[in-house]
């Protein structure tokens, strides 16, 4: 792995239930460069948790490669984020600067329990869904990792938590170059603050890149019916004479049609909506 | 409790299972408390001159009652104690960390997946093994005055594990095993079970096994006297021997004795037969089979060899899974 790549997927493929189940991701190639602020996208099911799991190294895979920082350099939060128990909030903290010698911040893993409406000596098990993805978030980011996975972190919040914890989380990344994977199946909750989009839908990857770039190679038309070439047509849809279209452009768009940028929103759905696809 | 010597995935798992070490604590004085305060009590009664200078317990001596009562049974749930150890590190040690998900984060942190299940095994280990020592230390107490009485002979089930070395062989064993069925199994209870019974048929297994290591010794004398086993000896067998010195099959002369008319059962009559039939098959002596006490270590260490090399195998076998599923 290249200096400024954070992660890098070749033909990467994982099965369900080992060997013998159905393919959970299939034939993923992508690399992401460090410092990004990736969201991972797509409906349930299109194997997002499997590809963070294996980014984690949780997860061999069953073809293919990854390549992700060692495991000291990366930070994991699982969906439905474990944590022990019986172990009070301060214990849990006390134990990531055991288990992540020489790298633990608790400055920065107690600013981000503060706030959480809970004191540091309550048991884990009585803390609300949350409360308890605060002390995760506090858990992998006191590692100071390079690389972040956090897969549907915000799932749980109430809005109000959720951007100052977002906030935070910016911050931080910002402040240290860090690289997150962000998984979410709600894009809204992504929007505006990630810079870098990996869309998966049915086990492979639909779209991949910065979101400026996939955001100005496609355009929203409406215009007459007509041919469309050489431009891929990711959707479109006809109203009487009026046809409307969201494609991928080769070249300028040259012809009767009223043009615009997409949404992210528009976009994503307009590619998911696709059954076969465009891979960008 | 503090544990300030403790560092990393060590100090990780004591934090989590403190209540735990509590309670094996407690119980350990509990066991204390019951087997001292009984030898106090069996003080209280005088002792009875027998003759040769033996003494024996007064009839009317409940202490002394309840002491072997005590033993037999702290004896008996120490044997029982790899199956616990065992059941307990399979369990809510190894099987829920998969079963809640917990490992997800503890093989996501900086110490490596093998370090984390070493801590476990280690820890566990310790713990077990100093549990056995102290109860060990315990039975002691009540086993310097109820030993050789009924049922608490050194070769007894229970004494034999509580005063020699292969209990300690057993609980390292039980720990190893529970560290790979837990990964196997990643349920906690199923996971518990499963160890449970696999302990279980290695102590039942062994236990039937254990007097075959050695070569019995054998003692003979004559037919009519009563042939005592020497050397506070286990009898495995006993029987009659011809003048040729070959095993004779008394079904024989009981088949003759039963085919008899008019005898039922072993009166007079009967005997007299059955002596006829000894003395006609040339039946001259009697024989003992038997284990001496001198047997005892060489067979505790013979019993711990195995476990060590089933332990070792087990152990082995967890640290390879975990490697093949969390790269």
């Amino acid at each position: 792995m290249t200096e400024d790549t954070a992660l890098r997927a070749e033909l990467l493929g994982r099965k369900y239930g080992g060997r013998r189940g159905g393919w959970a991701l299939r034939e993923c190639d992508f690399t992401l460069p460090r410092g990004r602020i990736c969201a991972l996208v797509g409906p349930n099911g299109a194997g997002k948790s499997t590809l963070l799991a294996l980014a984690a190294g949780l997860l061999r895979p069953t073809e293919g490669t990854i390549e992700a920082p060692a495991r000291e350099l990366l930070a994991y939060v699982a969906q439905d984020k474990p944590l022990h128990p019986r172990l009070s909030v301060d214990d849990t903290l006390r134990m990531g600067r055991e288990l992540n010698p020489g790298r633990w911040d608790s400055a920065l893993a107690e600013r981000v329990v503060e706030g959480g409406g809970f004191s540091s000596d309550t048991l884990v098990h009585h803390l609300s869904g949350g409360q308890r993805t605060r002390v995760a978030l506090a858990l992998a980011l006191g590692k100071r990792p390079e690389l972040l996975l956090l897969d549907e972190p915000m799932a749980d919040l109430d809005p109000l938590a959720r951007h100052q914890l977002m906030g935070l989380l910016m911050a931080e990344a910002a402040e240290h170059g860090t690289t997150v994977v962000m998984s979410s199946h709600i894009l809204t909750e992504l929007e505006g603050s990630c810079d870098h989009l990996l869309l998966l839908h049915g086990g492979r990857i639909r779209l991949d890149g910065p979101v400026e770039d996939l955001l100005a190679a496609h355009t929203l038309l409406t215009g007459p019916v007509a041919d469309l070439a050489p431009h891929t047509v990711i959707e479109s849809r006809t109203t009487g004479r009026q046809l409307t279209a969201l494609i991928r452009r080769e070249g300028p768009v040259e012809g009767p049609w009223e043009t615009s940028e997409p949404s992210l929103e528009e976009l994503l759905l307009a590619h998911l909506r696709t059954p076969e696809g465009a891979a960008a | 409790m503090s544990t300030p010597a403790l560092r990393g995935p060590y100090w990780v798992t004591v934090r989590q299972y403190r209540r735990t070490l509590w309670l094996t604590g407690a119980l350990v004085l509990a066991a204390l408390a019951v087997i001292g305060g009984l030898r106090i009590w069996d003080l209280q009664t005088p002792d009875v001159y027998l003759e040769d200078g033996y003494w024996r317990p007064a009839d009317d001596n409940s202490g002394f009652r309840m002491l072997r009562f005590g033993v037999e049974q702290l004896s008996l749930g120490m044997v029982l104690l790899p199956l616990l150890a065992g059941a307990f590190v399979a369990g809510p040690l190894v099987a829920r960390e998969f079963e809640s998900g917990t490992y997800k984060l503890s093989l996501t942190q900086s110490v490596s997946p093998a370090a984390w299940l070493r801590a476990k095994l280690l820890t566990a280990t310790a713990v077990a093994l100093a549990t056995t020592l102290a109860l060990m230390g315990v039975f002691r107490i009540g086993w310097g005055r109820a030993s050789g009485t009924w049922d608490l002979n050194w070769s007894d089930r229970g004494p034999y594990e509580a005063t020699g070395v292969v209990l300690f062989a057993y609980v390292l064993a039980a720990v190893a095993v529970g560290v790979l069925v837990g990964q196997l199994i990643r349920r906690t209870l199923v996971a518990m079970t499963a160890t449970g019974l696999v302990m279980g048929v290695v102590l039942l297994v062994l236990g039937e096994l254990r007097w075959s290591f050695l070569a019995v010794k054998t003692v003979t004398g004559p037919r009519d006297a009563t042939l005592w086993t020497p050397d506070n000896g286990l009898m495995m067998d006993m029987g009659l021997i011809t003048s040729s010195g070959a095993r004779f099959d008394q079904s024989v002369c009981w088949d003759e004795v039963n085919r008899s008319p008019r005898l039922d059962g072993m009166g007079d009559g009967g005997m007299r037969i059955f002596e006829n039939c000894l003395t006609r098959h040339g039946v001259t002596g009697q024989y003992v089979d038997y284990h001496p006490q001198s047997h005892f270590w060489p067979t505790q260490l013979i019993e711990t060899g195995i476990l060590l090399a089933l332990a070792a195998l087990a152990g082995y076998a967890a640290f390879r899974l975990l490697r093949a599923r969390h790269p």
